[in-house]
């Protein structure tokens, strides 16, 4: 059954690579980026990607939410993450690819947990991308609640997930 | 059971983004092969990653292949290519870290396919990985025929790594 609105959002555990001021181009440890324990007393923004450096990723969605994460941060954002089926190192090099630098946690649910928490899962086998993807979606998660989820009706296009609409959510 | 010298490679479905020498910063759509149809009376140095962009990949075992890719050919190889369960535009960016043109074939088995049909996946997960990784392996295919088989033992790159297929070219 997939999340919605007034949920609590579930508890998992997802992997990341902190961005590393000082050794940018550095693959550093990963950390463990904890879905209640980390999103408690914050707000938080969580967008959802089928796949880090296919098309629509990377040229429709990601880089609006990296021109615009100053002002998702102002208008009261404590915590902007981006989340796909990838893995924490593929996730980390499309960051440096994007310029992400720390505006933007790049996270890996390469497991599915996410995705089968939240209902969020995508099967991409028959398109030879695996089984284990997310759908284009993007939550507001407030103190652990979601207080607002777009879900992209055609995952290869975005159109209610894209920055300006979220925005304006907020 | 894993594939073994002398047996024939499964008949499998990887896909990849092509090389656009006009435009050689795009994604291009991706592209499927049939392994029996495009390695059919060929060559083939055909090496295994479990991820690409991780740091064993892409500092120990890619680099060399790399730099060796005309060596490789220069020894009677028609075809170089690199296989991981990453998909195809994972491993086109990946590839294009190391700019390896149309040089070396990056494969997506992002299915499991292939890895599974040779008996050299892995499960990632207590990793964070996910379910589906191959081993890290070199293979010399010769008209589909497994001719050298490197399967690393352990962590890090030895038998699959380019000199030891080299020497056995």
């Amino acid at each position: 059954m997939t999340i919605k609105v007034g949920d609590e959002f579930p508890q998992v555990q997802l992997k990341y690579i902190p961005f590393d001021k000082s050794n940018p181009d550095a693959c550093t440890s990963p950390q463990i980026l904890d879905t209640k324990k980390d999103f408690a007393g914050k707000k938080v923004l969580l967008i959802g990607v089928p796949g880090a450096f296919s098309p629509t990723c990377s040229v429709q969605h990601l880089p609006a939410y990296v021109t615009k994460a100053s002002e998702i941060k102002g208008k009261g954002v404590d915590k902007i993450v981006c989340v796909s089926g990838n893995d924490f190192f593929v996730m980390s090099a499309w960051g440096k690819e994007e310029g992400v630098q720390d505006k933007i946690i790049m996270a890996g649910d390469a497991n599915g947990e996410l995705g089968r928490a939240t209902g969020l899962s995508l099967d991409l086998t028959k398109v030879a991308m695996g089984p284990v993807r997310l759908t284009r979606f993007v939550a507001i998660i407030d103190n652990g609640k979601v207080a607002h989820l777009s879900i992209e009706p055609d995952p290869t296009d975005v159109t209610v997930t894209g920055a300006d609409n979220v925005i304006s959510a907020l | 059971m894993a594939i073994q010298v002398g047996d024939t490679i499964p008949n499998c479905t990887l896909t990849y983004a092509p090389f656009n020498a006009e435009n050689p910063k795009a994604c291009a759509l991706p592209q499927q092969i049939q392994t029996h149809t495009a390695f059919k009376g060929k060559k083939v140095v055909l090496f295994a990653v479990p991820g690409a962009f991780t740091p064993t990949c892409s500092e120990g075992h890619m680099p060399e292949y790399a730099q060796r890719v005309n060596e490789i050919k220069g020894k009677g190889v028609d075809v170089v290519a690199c296989v991981a369960t990453n998909d195809p535009f994972v491993l086109d960016a990946w590839g294009k870290t190391f700019n390896v043109k149309d040089s070396i074939l990056m494969l997506s088995d992002a299915n499991g396919e292939f890895g599974s049909a040779i008996g050299l996946i892995n499960d990632g997960t207590k990793n964070r990985m996910g379910p589906l990784r191959l081993a890290r392996f070199a293979m010399v295919i010769d008209d589909l025929k497994v001719v050298y088989l490197g399967a690393e033992p352990a962590r890090g790159v030895t038998v699959s790594g380019a000199s030891s297929v080299i020497a056995k070219l």
